[in-house]
């Protein structure tokens, strides 16, 4: 055990102190910062500046509250067409009945104003129309978009992780065995330690970038107000989502380090490591095209098959309520994988780690002792 | 006591060795504490194999190590020290890190590692470089780095693989000194070499191996009194045919002719040379590690 953490703690220490660990945590957190504040410096909620030429305002306030609207008022319809044409005004009411406007209406406004306008004349003749009830039967869908939009960024985040942390694991494999080290590191510790120490190591650090992003994108979306459009149930989210990087991971890290073992030098390792980030890319592109559709076939189908799992789970947990049930199911099905990758990437890495030379084949590697 | 007895291991076969290759097939000896031994033969003959083994790198199919009469374990071989033939370092790891790294994986506790570090650091004059990666440090001081590795946890036993290759003469001797240091402290010291004028030099016992076998072992004065003594004569511009009928081989460089044989009248021999021509060389010889290890190989 003592070995096992050792190893751990040296990728750890090793790893942090490079400029590039730095950088790279530094940069993802100000991506995520930026990008928890986007929604407000780009959209924002809608703002129409209207004018009136001898008309009474119309209350479009208490009809549309999340719109901003200006009223401003002009002498006379001259002042009031240069001010349209000029872009001052989305659009003058003149009179209480045209509306001036440059070009089309915008849709949303033109039906607003419509309404408005219709409910104030009855009104003023007494009669009063009851606004009608909104029921949905169906799911709560009011977060759909908030949802969809966090699933995305989930399944990017993990698929980025994944693979950078998988691929370090895979370069230091081979970073041992090229340099022989691999030799006097087998002579005083247990093959399943090194890989283990390794992989516990580089999973470690992929964590501590996901808890930076984390942290920094809820914090920065509760400064910038994103947070209110939040569906409940962030922080249950933010778990699993802790937990399938680290089935995920777990899963694609142990296969990297086999694949690695069986190379001894750097320039080889994409190349070996072929099959593995392919595996890696189409789980991404599933999950991504699942990320349309969280509650569609594919999605549901392929969210218990590992290693699909680790990211479509993710994402229907994001994208609708799923119950807790198939969240216990999928993860005891890739818990179940990743033992089983664990026993198959102990044995090759440990038959082939001291194999230097050419490129072993995995099929020797199985075959032989 | 270091035993290693009747190991043997056949590696898988590939597609260009279908039945397997045999690496060892029954090697066995001992090595006292206290004792150098000098393990040599032929490229391919089995020590790096023997070696592999004996540190746990490698499982043998049969046979068996031990060390204090117990079998070896991974805790046993945590306190013996090891250089394999193929360096190895973190290129990018600092150097007293790595030391202390090693020390601990060797199971020393953290101020017992920065201490070890900190003396053999001292003692191979890289205190100096302590802080540096270990990829600035010229190939001299790369292997100083390793042999502190092999060094750090104070080591029981150390078993080295081809230690002095690639080494100047300088830090040829600063090693044998730095090895025959932990030899006098009661530890045995397993090295390999081809570099059999070192080895005569520094061991106490020597093992030969060939495809897989020890030929010889024993100190290497019991392998020369083995070998026999043979006498030499060199005679210059001898009259053809001089030396008709002697036992032994006669080679000619230029006008100097050597006899060389383990049997015969001596002094019929030197009647024979000095009537043929001058002689210039009369004598007994012992045998140089070099033609035992080549005669028992043959």
């Amino acid at each position: 055990m003592n070995g096992l953490m050792l190893v751990a703690r040296r990728e750890i220490t090793t790893q942090i102190r490079t400029k590039g660990f730095l950088i790279g945590l530094l940069v993802t957190a100000l991506l995520v910062a930026a990008v928890s504040f986007a929604p407000k410096i780009f959209g924002g909620p809608t703002s129409y500046t209207l004018g009136t030429v001898n008309s009474q305002q119309l209350p479009l306030q208490a009809a549309a509250p999340d719109a901003e609207v200006t009223w401003r008022s002009f002498p006379d319809e001259n002042a009031a067409k240069q001010a349209v044409l000029a872009g001052d005004v989305d659009a003058v009411l003149v009179n209480g009945v045209k509306v001036l406007t440059d070009g089309e209406i915008d849709p949303q406004l033109g039906v607003l104003l419509q309404s408005v306008n219709k409910e104030t004349k009855l009104g003023a003749a007494g009669v009063s129309i009851p606004p009608l009830q909104m029921q949905s039967v169906g799911a709560d869908t009011r977060y759909e978009a908030a949802r969809a939009g966090i699933a995305v960024v989930l399944v990017l985040l993990l698929f980025m992780l994944l693979m950078g942390q998988v691929m370090m694991v895979a370069m230091g494999v081979v970073e041992e065995k090229g340099s022989r080290i691999v030799e006097i590191l087998l002579s005083t510790v247990r093959p399943w330690q090194l890989l283990g120490g390794k992989i516990i190591g580089l999973g470690v650090l992929g964590l501590i970038n996901l808890v930076t992003i984390a942290v920094v994108g809820l914090a920065a979306a509760m400064v910038s107000g994103l947070a209110a459009d939040f569906p409940p149930g962030i922080p249950g989210l933010l778990a699993g989502v802790l937990v399938w990087f680290i089935l995920g991971y777990a899963f694609f890290a142990t296969l990297s380090a086999a694949f690695a073992s069986l190379v001894s030098r750097q320039e080889e390792v994409s190349s070996v490591m072929t099959p593995l980030t392919m595996l890696i890319m189409v789980t991404y592109f599933v999950a991504f095209y699942t990320t349309n559709d969280a509650t569609g076939t594919l999605a549901t189908v392929l969210s218990y098959v590992p290693p699909f799992s680790a990211m479509i789970m993710p994402v229907r947990m994001a994208a609708t309520e799923v119950p807790l049930w198939q969240v216990g199911a999928s993860m005891a099905a890739m818990v179940v994988a990743v033992l089983a990758v664990l026993s198959f990437g102990a044995t090759v890495y440990q038959r082939a780690v001291l194999r230097t030379g050419a490129r072993l084949k995995l099929g020797d590697v199985l075959r032989t002792r | 006591m270091l035993e290693i007895s009747d190991l043997r291991k056949r590696f898988a076969g590939g597609p260009d060795a279908p039945g397997g290759k045999v690496a060892l097939d029954g090697i066995g000896f001992s090595v006292r504490p206290g004792e150098m031994f000098g393990f040599v033969g032929a490229n391919g003959a089995g020590k790096t194999t023997t070696m592999r083994i004996v540190m746990g790198v490698l499982q043998a199919d049969s046979g068996s190590v031990s060390w204090q009469g117990r079998s070896l374990g991974y805790d046993e071989r945590q306190r013996f020290g090891y250089m394999p033939e193929e360096r190895g370092l973190y290129q990018k790891m600092r150097v007293a890190e790595q030391i202390e790294y090693f020390g601990r994986l060797h199971g020393l506790g953290p101020a017992e590692a920065k201490k070890a570090t900190d003396d053999l650091l001292e003692r191979l004059g890289l205190t100096e470089r302590r802080s540096d990666a270990v990829q600035t440090l010229s190939l001299g001081n790369q292997q100083r780095v390793q042999l502190a590795v092999a060094l750090v946890h104070d080591p029981e036993v150390l078993i080295l693989d081809e230690p002095f290759s690639g080494l100047d003469p300088i830090a040829v001797d600063a090693l044998a000194t730095a090895l025959q240091e932990r030899c006098r402290g009661g530890v045995p010291v397993i090295f390999s070499s081809h570099q059999l004028e070192l080895v005569e030099r520094l061991c106490d016992s020597v093992g030969i191996v060939s495809a897989g076998r020890m030929v010889a072992t024993g100190t290497v004065a019991d392998l020369r009194a083995a070998e026999g003594n043979s006498l030499r004569v060199v005679v210059r511009d001898p009259s053809p045919g001089w030396a008709d009928g002697l036992p032994g081989e006669v080679t000619v460089f230029g006008d100097r002719h050597t006899l060389r044989t383990e049997g015969g009248d001596d002094q019929e021999i030197l009647r024979r040379a000095m009537k043929a021509g001058h002689v210039e060389h009369f004598g007994i010889e012992q045998p140089t590690l070099t033609e035992i290890f080549k005669e028992a190989v043959a």
